[in-house]
C-alpha cells in the first residue's frame, strides 16, 4: 500500500511541476490519456462481474470477486474527471477552431454536464450493483473489515427481503451493462474523437467500449494471477477458470482488432479525404506509423499467435506478462489516437517521461483504490464460491 | 486375437457406472480394448485419460495453407493485368486480408475434416465385435480382455459393477 | 435441464417424428413446392425477357433481390451462433435447438445464394466470377466487395454443411441401429459406420471444437463482408464504419426470431415440449432483447453521427429516411426491431408461447424492412437531387420472393420428417451435465 502512495505522490508531484512550470499542455494531455486509460480498466473489469451475473455463469466466482474490487476506483475516476476540466485549454483542441455549427454540441458546459451525468449514472449503477453483491457475499462469509462489519450490522438490524435484493441486483447489473455501452461511447466521441472535430466514425463509440472490456479483462487476469500466486492470502483460482478468462481475453483481442479493421477498411476503401486524413496521419505517415505498427504487433499479432496455445492460458505468470504487455500496447494506442491531434506537425513521436510519470501516478491511484477495497472486505479473497452459488440460485 | 485370451463386453446403463468400472479395470492386469458410448462423456474421458487427439495439427496446417493461398490467389490474379481500378493499388493487402481470412477458415475446415476422418478412421463399414445396437441409444459398453482361465473372474467383475455380459462375438 | 427425460425417452420422442408422414404433411409439401415452382417460373420469365421486368431502375439498381439476399444470409447467422458460439460458451440451452438451427442455417444460405444469380441480368455468365484459367486470361478482381461475397458465402455454405453433417453422425448411427432393410443400409452409409467407440469420440470432440472455433469468426466475417458490399461504397447512409457489427447483430436478431418461428410450431407438432422447454425459448427471447438493443444503439449512433458530421448530404439522407417517401417503412423498422422486442423483458411475455411466436414474426418483418430502408433508402436519395428517384418492386420480384420463402420452408419441412430435427446425442449430454457438474 505504501508503494501505491509513493507512486501517487511521485506522479502527482511531477504533474504539478510540469503543469505549472514546464509544459502545461503536455501535462494535461498526459492526464487526459491516463484518465481515459485507467478509468476504462476499472469500467471494463467491473463489467466482467455484471456480465457473468446477468448470464448466470457458474464458472466465474472468485474472478467476479476480484473484478468488483475495481469499482473502488469509480469515485476516484469521477473526481479526476472534474479536475480534467481545469486543463480544458490544453485537452480540447476544438476550443480554438471554427466548428461551423458544431458548437451546439462541442462546448465546455454541455460536454462537462453530459459526460459528468453519464459517468455518475454508470458509476452509480456499478456501485449499486456492488452493494447488492456485497450483501450476499458478506452474509455468506461474514465481515472482518471495518466498513464490511458496519454494513453487516446494518443488514442484521433491518433484514431486507432477499428475493427483492436478488432481483434488484440483476436489474442494476443490466443497467450497468447498458450504461457502459452508452456512456463509454459518449466519452469516446467527446474526449477522443472530438480532438479532431472534423473527423468522425460511427463505430468509434463501440470501439472505445470494446477497448475498455479488453483492458479491463486484462487487468482482471493480472490482478487475479498476482493474488493467486501470492502466499499472503487464501485466494485461489482453478486452472480451468484461468483458461476460461484467458479465452475471453483472446476473444476480445479479436473483437478489438475486428472493430479497428471495420473502421480502417471502410475508410481506406472509400478514400474520402474528409475521413482518410485522420487515418493516414496515424497509421501511414511518419512519425506516428511506427507507433501504429507497434500497437498492431503488440496488441493483436503477438497475442493472437501466442494465445492460440492452450497451456499458456493456464499459467498465471505467463498470462500476467502477456496481459501487461498488451495493456501497455493499448496505452500506446490511446496515445496514438490523441497524440497527432495535439501535435499536428511532430517530426518525431513526442512520447517521454512526463506521460509515463503521470501514468505511474494514475496506476498508483488505481492500486490504492483496489488495495483499500480488499482491506475493507478481506473475505472476498476467501473463496466460498460454492456457497454463493447456492445463495444466488435460490433467488434466481 | 491370441488364442488363449477371451474378450468380454460389459454393458452398463449409466456413464458413471461405466467410468468407475474403467477406473477399477485399469488397476487390474486386464486390458481395455474398447469403450462404446452414445454420448461424448467427460466422466469416461477422465477415467480413460486418453492422449490429446492430433486432429488439431491437420486444422492448423490447413489454415496456414489457406491464409497464404488466399493472398496468393488475389495477388496472382491482380498482377496478371496490373490494372489500377478505382484508385486502389495493384497489390492491396488491406482488402485482401478478407480473402485471406475466408480461405484460412475454409482450408482449416478442410484440414479439420481430413484430420477427423483419417484419425478416427471413418468410414468403417465392418461391425466391430460385440457391438450392441443399444450403444447408440442408452447403453455404455466396456470390452475387456483376459486370459482364458480368468474368464469367470472377469465376468464376475463386470457383474459386481452392474453390467450385463456379452461374450458372443457378433461377427 | 428437465430431469424427467431419459436417454430412451429422448430417442423415442425424436425417432417418432421420423415415422411415415400423414397426408396433411404431403399436402403442405405440395403447396410449398408449388410456391417454389411459381418462383422458378418468374425467374425463368425474367431470364427470357430481361432484368427490366424487375422494378430496379435508375437510380435504385438494387431492390428486393438484394434485400432478400441480405435477409436470408442474416437468418443463417444465428444458426451458427447457436451451434458454434454457444458451444464455445458451454451454454446448456443450446443443445435441444442446435440441430434445427444448423439446418436453418444451411437452407437459408442455399436460399440466399440464389439471389446473386437472380439479380444478374445474364445469369449464364456467372462463371466469370470464378477464378478459373480461361483463354482470355481474365480474372475476377479480388479487391471488389462482390468477390469478397463470393468467397465468403461459398466458404460459409461449405463450412456450415460440413459442420451440420458432422454433427449428425452420432444421431444417424442411432437411426441406423433401429432401422431394418433398405433404411438400415442407407443410414449405415450416411453414418459412416459410426460405432460410438471412444477412439472415434476422442477425435470427434476435438474436431467439433475446432469447427465451432472456426465457425465463430467465420460467421462474424461473413455478415461483415455482406455489410461491406454497401459500406465500401461512398453512398451516404451506406458509407459508415458501424456497418459490420451492426449487420452482424441485426443478422443474429432476425435469425433468432426465425428460430422461434420454426421451433414453436415444430415443438407442438412433434411433441418436443419436454426437450425444447420454455426455458430454452426464454433464453432465445432474452438474447433477442440483447440483439434488439444493439440494433437500436446502431440506429441512434448513425443518426447522431449524421448530425455531428455536419455533412449536408448525410444529414439529408437520414432526414429523408425518417420523414421522406419511405417514412412508413422506416418507422415499421424501428418499431418492430427495437421497441417490440423490449416486451420480452417481461417474463409473462417471454413465457407465453403465442406471444413469442407473434413477436418473432414481427421481428422478421421488421428486419426485412430494415434491409429495405438501408438499401433502397440510400440509393434513392443520394448526392444529386436531380438523380433522386423512387422504387417499387414489380410482380415478378414478388413472385420470386414468394418462391424463395417457399423454398426455404420446403427444404426445412422435408428435412424434419426424414432426419432427426433434434440432436439426440446433444440432449442426452445435457442430462448428465446436470448430474455430474458440481457447479
Amino acid at each position: 500500500m505504501k508503494i501505491a502512495y509513493a507512486l501517487i505522490a511521485a506522479g502527482f508531484l511531477i504533474f504539478i511541476v510540469v503543469a505549472l512550470v514546464g509544459n502545461p499542455a503536455r501535462a494535461w494531455q498526459a492526464y487526459l490519456l491516463n484518465f481515459l486509460f485507467f478509468s476504462a480498466i476499472a469500467q471494463g473489469a467491473v463489467l466482467f462481474s455484471a456480465l457473468m451475473h446477468t448470464v448466470k455463469a457458474r464458472w466465474s466466482g472468485p474472478l467476479s470477486d476480484v473484478a468488483e474490487s475495481f469499482a473502488a476506483f469509480f469515485p476516484v475516476s469521477l473526481i479526476l474527471f472534474v479536475i480534467l476540466f481545469l486543463g480544458q485549454q490544453h485537452v480540447f483542441p476544438w476550443l480554438h477552431e471554427d466548428l461551423h455549427g458544431k458548437e451546439v454540441w462541442l462546448n465546455v458546459p454541455f460536454m462537462f454536464g453530459r459526460d459528468l451525468f453519464g459517468l455518475c449514472l454508470l458509476y452509480g449503477f456499478g456501485l449499486a450493483f456492488l452493494y447488492h453483491r456485497l450483501y450476499f457475499t458478506l452474509k455468506d462469509r461474514g465481515a472482518s473489515g471495518p466498513f464490511g462489519s458496519w454494513l453487516l450490522a446494518r443488514w442484521d438490524q433491518h433484514p431486507p427481503d432477499e428475493a427483492r435484493l436478488a432481483s434488484r441486483m440483476t436489474v442494476f447489473g443490466i443497467l450497468y451493462l447498458l450504461a457502459f455501452a452508452l456512456v463509454l461511447s459518449l466519452v469516446g466521441y467527446d474526449l477522443v474523437m472530438a480532438t479532431d472535430p472534423h473527423w468522425y466514425s460511427t463505430l468509434f463509440g463501440a470501439y472505445t467500449f470494446v477497448k475498455a472490456i479488453f483492458i479491463g479483462f486484462g487487468a482482471l487476469i493480472v490482478l487475479s494471477s498476482l493474488l493467486h500466486l501470492s502466499d499472503r492470502n487464501g485466494y485461489h483460482v482453478e486452472e480451468n477458470q484461468f483458461h476460461d478468462i484467458g479465452k475471453l481475453f483472446f476473444a476480445f483481442c479479436l473483437v478489438w482488432a475486428d472493430f479497428f479493421y471495420a473502421q480502417f477498411v471502410v475508410i481506406w476503401y472509400g478514400n474520402i479525404p474528409e475521413e482518410t486524413a485522420y487515418v493516414i496521419e496515424r497509421t501511414m505517415a511518419a512519425p506516428w506509423n511506427v507507433l501504429a505498427w507497434t500497437v498492431f504487433i503488440g496488441c493483436f499479432l503477438a497475442p493472437f499467435l501466442i494465445l492460440l496455445n492452450r497451456r499458456i492460458k493456464t499459467r498465471p505468470k505467463a498470462m500476467t506478462v502477456i496481459c501487461l504487455a498488451v495493456m501497455t500496447g493499448i496505452w500506446l494506442e490511446h496515445y496514438l489516437l490523441l497524440g497527432p491531434a495535439f501535435h499536428h506537425d511532430a517530426q518525431s513521436i513526442p512520447l517521454g517521461w512526463v506521460e509515463a510519470a503521470v501514468g505511474i501516478g494514475f496506476l498508483g491511484l488505481l492500486a490504492a483504490a483496489v488495495i483499500s477495497y480488499f482491506q475493507q472486505f478481506p473475505e472476498l479473497l476467501h473463496g466460498g464460491d460454492v456457497n454463493r452459488l447456492k445463495v444466488e440460485t435460490i433467488h434466481n | 486375437m491370441p488364442a488363449d485370451t477371451v474378450s468380454i463386453m460389459g454393458i452398463f446403463d449409466s456413464e458413471n457406472s461405466a467410468a468407475s468400472a474403467i477406473d477399477r479395470l485399469r488397476e487390474t492386469a486386464w486390458t481395455i480394448e474398447q469403450v462404446h458410448s452414445p454420448i461424448p462423456s467427460h466422466t469416461i474421458e477422465d477415467a480413460l485419460e486418453p492422449p490429446t487427439s492430433r486432429v488439431g495439427w491437420f486444422t492448423l496446417v490447413g489454415g496456414i495453407i489457406g491464409f497464404f493461398g488466399g493472398f496468393s490467389l488475389a495477388a496472382f490474379t491482380s498482377l496478371r493485368w496490373s490494372l489500377i481500378v478505382g484508385g486502389k493499388p495493384v497489390v492491396a493487402l488491406v482488402p485482401w486480408f478478407i480473402v485471406g481470412f475466408e480461405f484460412t477458415v475454409l482450408f482449416a475446415v478442410f484440414g479439420n475434416v481430413l484430420g477427423l476422418i483419417s484419425q478416427a478412421r471413418l468410414p468403417r463399414f465392418e461391425t466391430p465385435p460385440y457391438y450392441d445396437e443399444r450403444f447408440s441409444a442408452d447403453r455404455f459398453g466396456v470390452l475387456a480382455r483376459c486370459s482364458a482361465d480368468e474368464q469367470d473372474e472377469l465376468t464376475r467383475f463386470f457383474e459386481t459393477n452392474g453390467a450385463e455380459i456379452n461374450t458372443d462375438d457378433k461377427l | 435441464m428437465e430431469q424427467t427425460l431419459t436417454y430412451k425417452s429422448i430417442d423415442n420422442t425424436v425417432l417418432d417424428t421420423l415415422t411415415p408422414p400423414r397426408r396433411s404433411y404431403w399436402a403442405l409439401v405440395a403447396v410449398l413446392f408449388a410456391g417454389v415452382l411459381f418462383g422458378a417460373g418468374c425467374w425463368t420469365y425474367q431470364i427470357l425477357v430481361g432484368i427490366g421486368v424487375g422494378g430496379q431502375n435508375n437510380p435504385v439498381f438494387w431492390g428486393t433481390y438484394l434485400i432478400n439476399f441480405v435477409f436470408w444470409v442474416g437468418i443463417a447467422h444465428s444458426g451458427t451462433l447457436i451451434s458454434a458460439i454457444l458451444h464455445l460458451f458451454r451454454a446448456p440451452w443450446r443443445n435441444p435447438i442446435a440441430r434445427a438451427a444448423e439446418t436453418m442455417t444451411v437452407f437459408a444460405v442455399c436460399t440466399a445464394g440464389l439471389f446473386p444469380f437472380i439479380h444478374l441480368g445474364r445469369v449464364w455468365l456467372v462463371y466469370y466470377m470464378l477464378p478459373i484459367p480461361n483463354q482470355r486470361t481474365l480474372w475476377p478482381n479480388f479487391q471488389s466487395p462482390l468477390m469478397f461475397d463470393v468467397v465468403a458465402i461459398s466458404t460459409y455454405l461449405t463450412v456450415s454443411s460440413l459442420f451440420w453433417y458432422t454433427g449428425m453422425l452420432p444421431d444417424l448411427a442411432t437411426i441406423r441401429d433401429r432401422a431394418h432393410g433398405l433404411r438400415h443400409k442407407i443410414f449405415k452409409v450416411l453414418s459412416l459406420g459410426w460405432t460410438g467407440e471412444y477412439e472415434i469420440w476422442r477425435h470427434y470432440t476435438r474436431g467439433y471444437l475446432f469447427f465451432a472455433a472456426l465457425a465463430t469468426p467465420l460467421v462474424i466475417s461473413v455478415h461483415s463482408v455482406v455489410s461491406w458490399d454497401f459500406a465500401l461504397s461512398v453512398v451516404p447512409g451506406w458509407h459508415t464504419t458501424i456497418f459490420a457489427p451492426y449487420f452482424v447483430a441485426g443478422a443474429i436478431h432476425s435469425g433468432l426470431a426465425m428460430v422461434l418461428t420454426l421451433m414453436i410450431p415444430l415443438r407442438v407438432i412433434f411433441k418436443y415440449e419436454a426437450i425444447i422447454t420454455t426455458r430454452v425459448l426464454e433464453a432465445v427471447a432474452k438474447t433477442i432483447v440483447f440483439t434488439g438493443l444493439i440494433v437500436g444503439f446502431a440506429y441512434g449512433t448513425e443518426i447522431f453521427i449524421a448530425w455531428y458530421s455536419h455533412n449536408p448530404v448525410e444529414v439529408e439522407s437520414f432526414r429523408w429516411r425518417a420523414f421522406g417517401d419511405y417514412a412508413l417503412e422506416y418507422w415499421i423498422m424501428v418499431t418492430c426491431n427495437t421497441v417490440i422486442p423490449l416486451l420480452l423483458l417481461f417474463k409473462k411475455v417471454r413465457t407465453s408461447i403465442r406471444l413469442l411466436f407473434v413477436i418473432s414474426l414481427i421481428v422478421n418483418v421488421g428486419m426485412w424492412y430494415e434491409r429495405f430502408v438501408i438499401i433502397i433508402g440510400s440509393v434513392a436519395h443520394d448526392f444529386l437531387p436531380h438523380a433522386w428517384g423512387l422504387y417499387t418492386p414489380s410482380l415478378v420480384e414478388f413472385g420470386i420472393m414468394i418462391g424463395a420463402f417457399c423454398l426455404f420452408f420446403f427444404l426445412f419441412v422435408l428435412f424434419v420428417k426424414h432426419m432427426p430435427s433434434v440432436s439426440m446425442t446433444e440432449v442426452k449430454e445435457t442430462l448428465h451435465e446436470g448430474e455430474s457438474h458440481a457447479g
